[in-house]
């Protein structure tokens, strides 16, 4: 492949074949690259040492790309108290994020509000600005998927570096940062026409018909505000299991525990901080054994409503971008959108 | 004489299985016995110096009279008491038997069940008071060496109270029960294994007993659906912790 330095990278190109493979390789090998593998039958995303390794068709994974910014276990700081010294914990190099679907990029623009804004959290931070991010229209859907209904897919609008569609053996490559093109430059690439937006839209308004999920929407604020003692939610505290794979894999909660790390000689040790959920039994215990969600049907309600309600006064958005993961992973197939329709039916049904 | 803290290992009912993750903890087993004294401890050394002791340990369940009495002595020898893996905290596999009448299960192991006398299986908290559980069949090191850590500076150990759910997202397993439909018991099962059995993709056997707010009527439902029958229904919930209120209620939950 002939590599011209001083070519400039238009802001949209179509790459296929050797092209294509040859902008994955150039990338794996200038970068730590982490992207969508498969693990069973499940996604992970996963540090990709090889670029054949990136399935670009996974649909969703575990846990969410949240993890690279805010991540399951983030050490803050190691301390020695003998000494008397605390030692922060340092950042890590720069690295490129592959494959963000358009739910999980707007999850992560909520966690920007949440870490950025009222108190400026310098580690999930630092890890968000040394990270470029590559994201991905939807062109397939999931089962679980209903970020359709809430605004937030298929189709991403902006906030990401580079963002790709799959035009069906070939890839739209969109511009949308200075960062984004610096990973397109080397290649010798000519600009895009026009009329390859004609067939972006196509696919993603097919991609539109196949949603089988939807959230109800309108008026959801009202409806949950009154239905805090509808008897759905003793039903569902006899169903739900606590077990807190619901939250654990959810891209916007953002809740975490800090706990020290000590090691055996009792002196050294590191500060580390770890998701937590609502959903657990602990959450909300305090000194002397008190506890504010004791029940069950408390803690479903918390993460439902905070979801759909609370985050709203706190971030100005909903809390749900319809990613389906607490839907796929909850053992008792217990799913926000049927929740809330049912609320709506009975409301409905009473009138 | 050592100032460091004492420690002694008991055995009761149990397969030493418990013991052996002392031994086990080998990387680390030297800056431990920096730390403290094995004072007591008949499976690892040939000496034995006299309590008092600082922390005891009782592996095993309590399944006769002469075990009481040894269990009783350690209670009063030890300033704080562990149950150490999931037969001294809930009666674990020996526990199995307790549904069956005594008679019944000794003449089926021994030739001449009159020189046995043996009882219902019970965690040692039946008999003593208790200050700590360290749960699992075998014990995790990590959370044991978490827990002697802890009682060494006088600090509360982070012992995982919740599911082991929590610890296989954590970690990103496939899972058992969503993706192959199998009886995995994580849900209502306590953390701290850092879902061994998922990780090798087997559903959990729920060998550390319920978690803080285990369901496990409704887990036991959800078993019922993926077409076990109620005899292994039952069989799931009585391997480790069957005398537990949680799991008992997933026994008959169907
Ligand atoms: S995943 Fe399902 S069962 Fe588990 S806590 Fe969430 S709603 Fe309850
Ligand atoms: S609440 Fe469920 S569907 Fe909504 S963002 Fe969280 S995991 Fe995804
Ligand atoms: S309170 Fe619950 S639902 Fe809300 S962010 Fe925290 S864990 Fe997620
Ligand atoms: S495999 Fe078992 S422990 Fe893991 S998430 Fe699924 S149900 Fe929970
Ligand atoms: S996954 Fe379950 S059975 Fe396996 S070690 Fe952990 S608690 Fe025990």
């Amino acid at each position: 492949m002939a590599v011209t330095k001083s070519s400039p990278v238009p802001d949209m190109v179509v790459l296929s074949g050797e092209l294509w493979q040859g902008f994955l390789e150039l990338v794996t090998g200038q970068y730590r690259v982490i992207g969508p593998v498969r693990r069973g039958s499940e996604h992970v995303f996963a540090p990709i040492k090889n670029p054949r390794e990136i399935d670009m068709a996974y649909v969703t994974t575990i846990l969410p790309p949240k993890k690279v910014f805010h991540q399951p276990f983030q050490v803050l700081f190691s301390f020695d108290t003998e000494e008397g010294t605390l030692a922060e914990a340092q950042s890590g190099e720069e690295k490129v994020v592959w494959g963000i679907h358009p739910c999980d990029m707007h999850a992560i623009a909520i966690l920007d509000k949440v870490y950025g804004v009222e108190y400026p959290d310098p580690y999930y931070l630092r890890n968000r600005e040394n990270t470029i991010i590559v994201a991905k229209n939807c062109t397939e859907v999931g089962e679980n998927c209903f970020c359709l209904s809430m605004g937030t897919g298929p189709a991403l609008r902006s906030g990401c570096d580079l963002l790709l569609t799959d035009l069906g053996g070939r890839y739209l490559v969109e511009v949308g940062t200075e960062k984004g093109r610096k990973l397109l430059s080397g290649l010798e690439l000519v600009p895009a026409p026009r009329v390859v937006l004609v067939e972006k839209e196509k696919r993603l308004s097919q991609a539109r018909q196949k949603f089988k999920k939807r959230m109800v929407t309108q008026g959801i604020q009202e409806l949950l505000e009154e239905n805090f003692r509808h008897p759905i939610w003793e039903e569902l505290m006899r169903e739900c299991l606590a077990c807190g794979s619901c939250t654990m894999v959810c891209p916007t909660c953002f809740c975490y525990n800090v706990v020290d790390k000590i090691d055996l000689d009792l002196k050294t040790g590191r500060r580390q901080r770890e998701w937590d959920s609502c959903m657990l039994l602990e959450y909300a215990q305090v000194a002397l054994g008190q506890n504010f969600r004791r029940d069950r049907d408390a803690r479903i309600k918390q993460r439902m409503y905070h979801k759909l309600l609370y985050y709203e006064p706190q971030f100005g958005t909903l809390g749900c971008v319809g990613c389906g993961r607490c839907i796929g992973a909850c053992v008792k197939r217990i799913d926000i959108t049927d929740v809330v329709s049912r609320l709506a039916e009975s409301v409905e049904s009473d009138r | 004489m050592s100032t460091k803290p004492k420690v002694s290992v008991y055995k009761l009912s149990s397969c030493a299985g418990c013991q052996l993750e002392f031994l086990n903890l080998e990387p680390v087993l030297l800056d431990l016995v920096g730390a403290i004294e094995f004072s007591y401890f008949p499976m690892a050394r040939r000496r034995y110096e006299p309590g008092p002791y600082d922390i005891g340990f009782v592996e095993g369940a309590v399944t006769c009279g002469e075990e009481i009495e040894r269990l009783k002595k350690a209670r009063q020898e030890c300033r704080v008491l562990v149950a150490l893996g999931s037969c001294a905290c809930y009666g674990g596999l020996p526990s199995i038997k307790n549904w069956t009448p005594e008679r019944v299960i000794v003449s089926r192991v021994y030739e001449n069940p009159a020189l046995v006398h043996s009882i219902k299986a019970y965690g040692i908290d039946e008999y003593v008071q208790v200050d700590a559980y360290l749960k699992g069949c075998p014990v995790n090191k990590d959370e044991l060496v978490e827990f002697i850590k802890g009682t060494l500076l006088g600090i509360r150990p982070r012992l995982r109270p919740h599911s082991v759910c929590v610890e296989c997202k954590l970690n990103e397993y496939e899972c058992i029960s969503v993706i192959k439909r199998e009886p995995c018991m994580g849900p209502v099962t306590t953390a701290g294994c850092g879902a061994l059995c998922p990780s090798r993709g087997k559903a959990c056997d729920g060998c550390r007993g319920p978690a803080n707010d285990a369901n496990a009527e409704s887990l036991a439902r959800t078993f019922s659906e993926y077409g076990l029958h109620r005899s292994d229904i039952v069989r799931r919930f009585r391997k480790f912790a069957g005398l537990t209120q949680e799991f008992s209620r997933g026994a008959d939950a169907v």
